[in-house]
C-alpha cells in the first residue's frame, strides 16, 4: 500500500496519464502544467510541453500561474508567437491539449464565457481564450472540470465539443475527423465519450465515491462503463514528486490561502 | 517645456501627447509584464471614450473599465476576481449598459492585429468557431465580427476577421534605446503584432540602454525606433505583474488587488490609493515601500539568467584589408585610381 494521497495528487495523475511519450502538449494553467511536469519526469521524458504565449519545449521550475509565466522560461527551446503556436495547432502538430470547463454537456461541448443571457450575464466568465481553436483542432482534448457544472443546456457553446453528437463534428466539415475531447475529469471521476454516440459516460470513479453520487450532479441519465473502473491510487514516487514541485497544488487551494494568511499574520505579530 | 524633438519622455507627456479621447487603444501587453503605469496615466489623465483592445484583460483592463474610461472592449478573456463569489468591473459595466463587449478567441484577436500590421484588409481565420456561439452571438460589431467568403481557389468556405489598426498602442517591455527600439524576450504572445498594427506606439520600459546593446541583439527588438513615438522609462513599471529577467509576479499585491475588484466600492478605493493617489510610478514604489517595507519588493527581484551569446561575426568588417589593400583585386585606392583615370571613367 502507498501513503496516503491527497485528491488534487489523484487529478494530476489521471491528468498526467494522458500525456504519451513523444507527444506534443498545449498546457493550460492549473492543474494541466503540474501534470505536464509529472508526466515528462516519471512517465513522458520525450514530451514536448507548450504554451499558446509561444513558450515551447520548456520546464517550469514550479507551479505557473498563467501561460506567460516567467518560471516558464529558464531554459525553453523556441521563443514562437501566438499567432504561429495556433497556426501549428491548425495544421495537425498538437497531439494533446487540455482546458478547464465552467459549463459542459452530455457531448462535450464547453462554456467559459457566461452564465445567463451572454448580453445580461448573471455571472461574466473569463471568456474563450485559446480554448476554441485548440478544442477545434488538437488531435486530443482533456477536459479538467473541478468547479464547473453538467448542463442540459449551455447558456453559451464557447468552445466546440461534440456538437449534437454521432457524427455531426465530423460531419460539420470544420475539423480534423477524429479529433475532439477525450476525458472529462472532475474531483468525482473520469469521463470518455461513446465512440459511436459520442455521448459522455462515466468510465472511472475516484476512491470513496460511488456511482450515485455522480450521477447526482448530472442532469440528464447518465450513461455508465459496465465495467467502471476506480482512479488508481498515487505510487509514492508520483505522491513524492507532486509534494516536491507543486506543494501548493498538492494541499489545494483553499487549505494554502489558509495557511498563507497564518503565516502572513505571524510574520506581521514578530 | 516638452522637448519635441526627442522621444524619451514622461509618461504624463507621452500620455497626453499620443492618446486621445474616443481613440481605439491597444494594450500591447499579453498577460504578463503588462503596461501598468502607461494604464494608470491615462486614467489619472481622466481620458475617456475608448474602443480597448486586450488580448488578455487582467487587471489593466479592469481599471481603465472601472476608471470609466473604455466604452466598448474587444478582447478575449476578461477577470472575475475571487472566482464564482466575485465581480469585476467589466461584469458591473455590462449589466449597467455602460459597456459593449466583443468576445474573440485568442487567434481571432490576435489575427485582426497581424492583418493590420502587414496592410492586408482583412485574414483568414481557423473556421472551427463557425460551430460556437463566438460567431453566432454578435456585439457592437454585428455583421463585420466575422464574415464567410468562398475560397477563390479551392471554392471552399472560409471564416475571416476584419484587420484592426488601432489608433494608438501603450505596451511596457524589458528594455529600450533613446530612439524607440524596443526590446522584449520571454513569452512573445502578440505584443510585436499589437505594436505594429498601431497608428501611434508608446514604450514604456523597466532601463533606457545605450544604443550599442541593442545593435549588439537585434533579434530581441520587437518594435523597431521608425515606428515609435515616445520612450518611457519607467522601473518597475509593469507592477503587480511580472517582467522577465526583472521582477517576479506580486501575488500580495495581486491578491489585495482581487479582493478590492469584487465589487465597485473595493475597486474604487483600491484605485484611490494606487492610481490617483500617485502621480507616477516612482511616486507609486514610495508608496509601496512605506507600506510593505523595500525587502518584500527586493523579494521580487529576478535572479540573473543569461542567454548563450550568438556569433554574429565575419571574416572581414571591410572591403580593405590590414595592409590597405582591396580584397579581391589586391590594389590600394591609389592604384584603383590610377586605373580608372587610364581608362578614361573619371569626370572632371
Amino acid at each position: 500500500m502507498s501513503k496516503p494521497y491527497t485528491l488534487q495528487e489523484l487529478l494530476i495523475i489521471a491528468v498526467a496519464k494522458e500525456i504519451h511519450d513523444y507527444e506534443n502538449v498545449v498546457l493550460g494553467v492549473g492543474l494541466p502544467t503540474t501534470a505536464g511536469a509529472l508526466a515528462k519526469a516519471l512517465y513522458a521524458p520525450n514530451a514536448t510541453l507548450m504554451m499558446e504565449s509561444g513558450i515551447v519545449d520548456f520546464e517550469p521550475l514550479l507551479p505557473l500561474n498563467h501561460i506567460a509565466d516567467a518560471h516558464a522560461c529558464r531554459g525553453f527551446s523556441y521563443a514562437t508567437d501566438l499567432f504561429s503556436a495556433f497556426t501549428a495547432t491548425y495544421r495537425g502538430f498538437v497531439d494533446v491539449c487540455f482546458l478547464g470547463v465552467g459549463q459542459i454537456d452530455k457531448y462535450g461541448n464547453v462554456n467559459t464565457t457566461c452564465v445567463g443571457d451572454y448580453y445580461k450575464p448573471t455571472l461574466r466568465l473569463p471568456g474563450s481564450g485559446g480554448a476554441p481553436d485548440f478544442l477545434s483542432y488538437a488531435k486530443r482534448t482533456v477536459l479538467t472540470m473541478l468547479g464547473g457544472t453538467f448542463v442540459d443546456k449551455l447558456d453559451y457553446l464557447t468552445s466546440p465539443g461534440y456538437l449534437d453528437g454521432g457524427d455531426s463534428r465530423d460531419r460539420s466539415g470544420l475539423f480534423p475527423k477524429g479529433s475532439g475531447p477525450t476525458m472529462v475529469l472532475t474531483t468525482k471521476g473520469v469521463f470518455r465519450f461513446d465512440p459511436v454516440t459520442k455521448e459522455m459516460y462515466l468510465a472511472q470513479i475516484h476512491p470513496g465515491v460511488s456511482v450515485e453520487d455522480v450521477k447526482k450532479a448530472v442532469p440528464w441519465d447518465l450513461k455508465v462503463a459496465e465495467d467502471v473502473a476506480q482512479t488508481p491510487r498515487p505510487t509514492d514516487d508520483e505522491i513524492d514528486y507532486i509534494r516536491n514541485f507543486a506543494p501548493n497544488i498538492a494541499i489545494g487551494r483553499e487549505l494554502m490561502q489558509e495557511l498563507t494568511l497564518a503565516n502572513m499574520q505571524r510574520k506581521v505579530k514578530t | 517645456m516638452t522637448d519635441t524633438s526627442s522621444k524619451v519622455m514622461s509618461a504624463r507627456d507621452a500620455i497626453s501627447r499620443f492618446v486621445h479621447d474616443g481613440d481605439q487603444l491597444v494594450i500591447g501587453n499579453y498577460t504578463v509584464g503588462s503596461c501598468a503605469e502607461l494604464v494608470y496615466e491615462v486614467i489619472r489623465q481622466r481620458k475617456r471614450g475608448f474602443t480597448l483592445y486586450s488580448q488578455s484583460g487582467i487587471f489593466d483592463v479592469e481599471v481603465l473599465v472601472g476608471g470609466g474610461c473604455v466604452e466598448r472592449l474587444i478582447s478575449t478573456y476578461v477577470m472575475r476576481a475571487g472566482g464564482k463569489k466575485g465581480g469585476s468591473a467589466v461584469e458591473r459595466a455590462i449589466n449597467a449598459g455602460t459597456l459593449l463587449i466583443e468576445d474573440y478567441t485568442n487567434f481571432d484577436y490576435n489575427a485582426r492585429l497581424v492583418a493590420g500590421m502587414h496592410g492586408m484588409n482583412f485574414i483568414q481565420v481557423l473556421e472551427g468557431v463557425m460551430a460556437t456561439d463566438l460567431f453566432r452571438k454578435r456585439g457592437f460589431m454585428g455583421e463585420d465580427k466575422f464574415r464567410v467568403i468562398d475560397c477563390p481557389y479551392t471554392g471552399k468556405k472560409i471564416l475571416t476577421v476584419p484587420a484592426a489598426n488601432p489608433d494608438v498602442c501603450i505596451v511596457h517591455v524589458q528594455r529600450a534605446d533613446k530612439f524607440g527600439n524596443a526590446q522584449y524576450w520571454g513569452a512573445l504572445g502578440s505584443v510585436a503584432a499589437a505594436a505594429l498594427a498601431s497608428k501611434r506606439i508608446i514604450v514604456s520600459c523597466e532601463e533606457i540602454v545605450e544604443h550599442e546593446i541593442v545593435k549588439s541583439s537585434p533579434p530581441l527588438t520587437i518594435i523597431p525606433a521608425y515606428r515609435v513615438n515616445a520612450v518611457v522609462e519607467a522601473p518597475w513599471g509593469a507592477h503587480p505583474t511580472e517582467v522577465l529577467g526583472y521582477y517576479n509576479y506580486d501575488s500580495a499585491m495581486y491578491g489585495l488587488f482581487l479582493a478590492a475588484d469584487a465589487t465597485a466600492d473595493g475597486l474604487k478605493a483600491w484605485m484611490d490609493e494606487w492610481v490617483y493617489g500617485c502621480a507616477d510610478r516612482a511616486a507609486y514604489v514610495d508608496r509601496y515601500i512605506g507600506k510593505y517595507g523595500s525587502k518584500t519588493l527586493d523579494n521580487l527581484r529576478a535572479k540573473p539568467y543569461y542567454t548563450a551569446p550568438a556569433n554574429y561575426g565575419s571574416a572581414g568588417t571591410s572591403r580593405w584589408d590590414r595592409d590597405g589593400r582591396e580584397i579581391f583585386t589586391g590594389l590600394t585606392l591609389p592604384e584603383m585610381e590610377s586605373i580608372l583615370k587610364e581608362r578614361g571613367m573619371l569626370y572632371e
